[in-house]
Formats: structure tokens, sequence, C-alpha cells
């Protein structure tokens, strides 16, 4: 007598649910992992200008080696898949919002970048956010209406409120002396005014000058709307490259292979991220996003800033730093990270771009999955009537 | 599935609930019923993506990790597990008799078990019903039951021997195979 079997027969088949239903039950679970997580996401930190109107220094993270490890699996010509449409569907459904978000005379861009550093005195380690900067512009919708751009630097500071407490253990110092890639840089905690001279600053009140490279506002508001048109024209390997100033040949595979994930979302951040594009193109850029090969949903996450959004997300990456430009022992090693997009799910503005750390390691040993290495996050961005003037008030109280 | 390579937990956890779901909710609407069904395949599957990240391909397949998972779940049902299976017990074997056992019937799951097995079953010190359930419904293998309870390879043969030992007792000299055999004829 086989008493496995006898129980294996003695329980009754269940009804299968119908295929709706198993749909409907498995959508109900990708819901709820969309669901903030009962952790508290550390509180992140900064790097990385898509910059205002083009190029721009980041004097920061120089050369580390970047090795894509299961990277993009690129299942060509299946963009939706069997997977993650459920959240994809809450970016799509962002998109609507952003397709009704009214349009006006001048499109303006407030944006804080930094990029985070682990300091270990012998009291304890911490986060702090250095190269930290905000940029505000704004642009005429018309040509001869006016552009301007502002910069200021935003203080060093520790990231989280634990970050702050082992920042006071080791003496409050106010100012921070960090490797950064292959050099030693100095953060300090204070601020500078806003300033429109200089690098990456400019007041052109008869301007209207190029958007994206080489066109015109005028020229931004005649792009298609269609997410696969789109697509063609932004996200094609080499637009992508030209974008992040990566030469030909470097960067991925010879012969003519996909842009990565990273590099869209980095191109769909910048565009919308800095650029005057109508609403419903810029609801046409997420859909054509989402609709990617490699780029996940990956439910919410929390920006710089505190806020919660909804997410698009690269295949993981493995960085490892070696001693090779002269790192010290501590920092080198292995993490891995990805590149995350953050949309407002209420109004489907973009909130931030971030690299965020998913396995610990190297210069990043000891900090938590969800940390922020670096980010460029969008402070406000809207249309208005009038010329826009950039805050007065620091972004962190 | 087949041929392709199991989804990677950490990375692509959506496919794993797309791959997993519909299997891990049979398994659990077999042993609880449809209702308690949706509930555990819910928590398994919110519980692993928490605990995605220490999923371990060199400790256990991403199908046999859920089912731990799962067991842990269920164990938060339990009494409602056992109360169903004595309540069935207390039916006795009339209701195995019934003609019209038919797939509405098959819906109240393990109150579909003939009564003595349901009562046998309920009894079963936790540990033992477990593995028994794994091997029987799961049809996991001992090498898995044991990654999936975090158990060694042992005791995984003695629990299921025990519990094989108490269900022929407890079912005495009828021949159950015939009788559930009667019942699902």
């Amino acid at each position: 007598m086989d008493e496995v079997r006898m129980v294996r027969d003695g329980y009754a088949e269940p009804v299968p649910p119908t295929p709706e239903e198993l749909a409907r039950k498995v959508a109900g679970v990708k819901a709820l992992l969309a669901e903030p997580p009962r952790r508290a996401v550390p509180r992140p930190a900064p790097r990385l200008w898509w910059g205002l109107g083009g190029a721009v220094a980041a004097g920061a993270a120089a050369a580390v080696a970047v090795t894509l490890v299961g990277g993009n699996p690129a299942a060509p010509g299946d963009p939706s898949g069997p997977l993650t449409l459920d959240g994809k569907a809450a970016v799509l459904a962002a998109a609507e919002k952003a397709e009704r978000q009214p349009a006006g005379l001048y499109w303006h861009a407030d944006q804080i970048q930094g990029q985070a550093y682990v300091l270990r005195p012998r009291t304890g380690a911490y986060a702090i956010i250095g190269a930290h900067g905000e940029s505000f512009g704004w642009w005429g919708v018309e040509s001869g209406m006016g552009e301007a751009y502002y910069a200021r630097d935003l203080p060093a500071r520790p990231v989280s409120a634990r970050d702050a407490e082992s920042w006071r253990a080791a003496g409050s110092p106010s100012s921070f002396r960090v490797w950064s890639g292959d050099a030693f840089h100095t953060y300090t905690a204070k601020a500078t005014a806003w300033r429109s001279e200089g690098a990456e600053a400019g007041v052109r009140p008869g301007g209207g000058g190029k958007f994206l490279g080489d066109m015109s506002a005028e020229d931004l508001q005649k792009l298609p709307t269609d997410p696969a048109a789109l697509a063609e024209r932004f996200l094609s390997r080499a637009e992508t490259e030209k974008a992040a100033g990566v030469g030909p040949g470097r960067g991925g595979d010879p012969g003519g292979a996909p842009a990565t994930a990273e590099s869209k979302i980095m191109r769909v951040a910048s565009l919308l991220g800095g650029a005057p594009v109508p609403p419903k193109v810029r609801a046409g850029l997420m859909r054509a996003l989402a609709a990617q090969p490699g780029v996940q949903a990956v439910g919410r996450s929390t920006d710089p800033l505190g806020r919660r959004g909804v997410a698009l997300a690269a295949a993981e990456r493995t960085t490892t730093i070696t001693g090779e430009s002269g790192t010290a022992k501590a920092g080198q090693g292995t993490y891995r990270s990805r590149s995350v997009v953050l949309f407002d799910e209420r109004t489907g503005a973009l909130l931030s771009q971030q690299e965020e750390l998913t396995v610990p390691g190297g210069p990043y040993a000891g900090m938590r999955p969800g940390f922020v290495i670096n980010h460029q996050t969008v402070r406000s961005a809207a249309w208005s009537g009038s010329k826009p003037t950039p805050p007065a008030a620091l972004p962190f109280g | 599935m087949t041929g392709d390579p199991p989804p990677r937990p950490a990375e692509r956890f959506e496919e794993v609930v797309d791959a997993y779901y519909a299997e891990i909710h049979r398994y659990a609407a077999r042993r609880l019923g449809p209702d308690a069904a949706d509930d555990v395949a819910s928590q398994t599957f919110l519980e692993a993506f928490r605990q995605r990240r220490r999923y371990d391909p060199e400790r256990a397949g991403v199908r046999t990790w859920l089912y731990g998972i799962t067991t842990k779940v269920v164990s938060r049902h339990r009494r409602a597990e056992v109360r169903a299976l004595r309540a069935q017990a207390r039916l006795g074997p009339g209701r195995g008799g019934e003609e019209h056992a038919d797939r509405t019937d098959a819906r109240v799951s393990a109150q579909g078990l003939r009564g003595e097995l349901a009562g046998a079953i309920a009894a079963l010190p936790r540990g033992q019903r477990e593995v028994l359930l794994l091997v029987a419904l799961a049809d996991l293998g001992h090498d898995e039951v044991a990654a999936a309870l975090g158990i060694s390879y042992g005791t995984v043969g003695s629990r299921l021997n025990r519990a094989r030992t108490t269900l022929r007792k407890a079912l005495g000299g009828t021949n159950p195979m015939l009788a559930l055999e009667e019942q699902h004829g």
C-alpha cells in the first residue's frame, strides 16, 4: 500500500482558475509587490549632469571599470513579454497624466545633482552627498523669447539621519575629502549663490536657442507623439551614444547591437528633464521607454527629495573598482547597481534618474540596497505663463 | 518553461510570479481550499519578493525555494487546515460515497478527503505533515523537501516513514486505495 499515492489521490483536484482569473490573481500579486516596502529605503544621495543645453562636467566619478553582467536580455521584437506588464501599466497610467498637463509659454527645469561618497573614519562609516549642485534653466517656447541658465553649489551633507549621527560622532566636519574615481576632491558644507555667468550658466534675452543638440523649440513642438517613432528617433544606439558622449565602438558589442537599457533611460530622462517637449511627446517618450527590451518596471522607489514614484529600471550591472587608477584598498571591490528612472504617479512628471545600489560592496560596502549612488533629480519642471526665476530656498532644509 | 532557465528572483521577480503562481496556488488550494489559496499564494510571493536577494541558487531551485516559503505561510493557516481536516473526518466515509462528488464538490478541496484519511493527516505532527504533503502534492523529491524545509535528507526520510506508518495504522484493515478508487470512480 502506497500511502503517498493515497494522499495524492485523496486530495481532490481543485477547480483551476480560468485564464482570466489567473491573470487577475497574478496581476494582483504584482500590484502587491509594487507597494512600498516595509523596510525603510535609506534616504539616498547623488553626480552626473545631463545638463542644461548640452554637455556638462561631472567633476566626479571618473574612470571606473564597468562590466555589464547578465545585461539586457533584449528579446527583440517582444518588448511587452509576459513580465512586468502590471508594473509598466502604472508607468503608462502616469504617461496618460503627462499627456493632460497644460502647455505654456515658458518651460523651466530645476535639477539637483549629486554623488554619494562613503567616508570611513574610526568613529564609524557614513555617506555624504558631494559634487552637489543645483541648476535652473528656462526656455521660451519660441525662439526670440529668451532663455537662461543658472547654477549654484549645494552643501555637501550626510545622506540620512543615520549618516548624520555618524557624522556628528566624527566631530561634524564641514569639509569632506573624498576619493572620486582617480583623485581626491574636497567638498564643503557651504552653498554658493545662484550665478548666471560662467560655466553652464548665462542669460540670453533674445535666445530661443537649440535644444537636444540642434533642435529649436519649434522643432520640439513638432516631434511625433507615437512611441515607436520616438524610439526610432531617440533610442537607437547611435542616438543614445551620441547623447551620452560615448564615441562609436565603445560601451558594447560591435555590429549594430541595440542601445543598452541604461543609455535609453538616460536619454529619456535627459529629454524629459531638461527640454521643453510638449506634453504629448513626453507621454510618448515614457511609453516608448516602457516598451524597450531590457527596461523593467520595478514598482515604486524614492528619490533624494523623499518623493515616491513609479520606476523603470535597467538590469543590474556589476562594477568593479580596481587599484588601477590609484584607488586605495578600502575602496576597491565589486558592487552591483542599476539605473532607475522615477515618475510622479499623479502628474506623470519625471522625478529623478538615479543609480541605485542593489548589492553592496567596494566603495559602497556596508550601505544598504536601494542606496542612491548618484542622482539627477528634478526639483521642479513645468510650463508657465511668465519668465520663471530660480528659487532662493535650498532644496534640503 | 520547457528548456528555459528558471527566472532569477533577485532580478526578474515578476517572471517568478508568472512561472509559478498557478502551481503554488494549486498546492494551497488542495490543502486549504480556494479562498485561502489566494491569500497563501499572495503571501508566498510577497514573502519571496522580500527575501529575493537572499535566494541562493546553489541551495535550491526557485520552485523548491517557493515551496519552502509556502510551507511557512500555510503553517500560519495551520489551524484552519487542521479544523477543515477534522471536520471532514467527523463527516466520515458517508460523504465519500456521494455520487455527485463532481467538480463543484471538489471545490472544497481537502474536504474531498475521505474521513479517516483526513483525520489521520490532521493528527500528524506538523513536521511530518509538511514532508508528506510536499512529497505527495507538490511532487518534490526528498532532496528538494530537505532544501525547502531546511532539514537534512535523513530527516525527510524518517518523517515520511513515520507519517506513512501512522496513516497505515489509522486506516486499519480497510483497503483505502480501493475506497478512494470508488470515491473517484
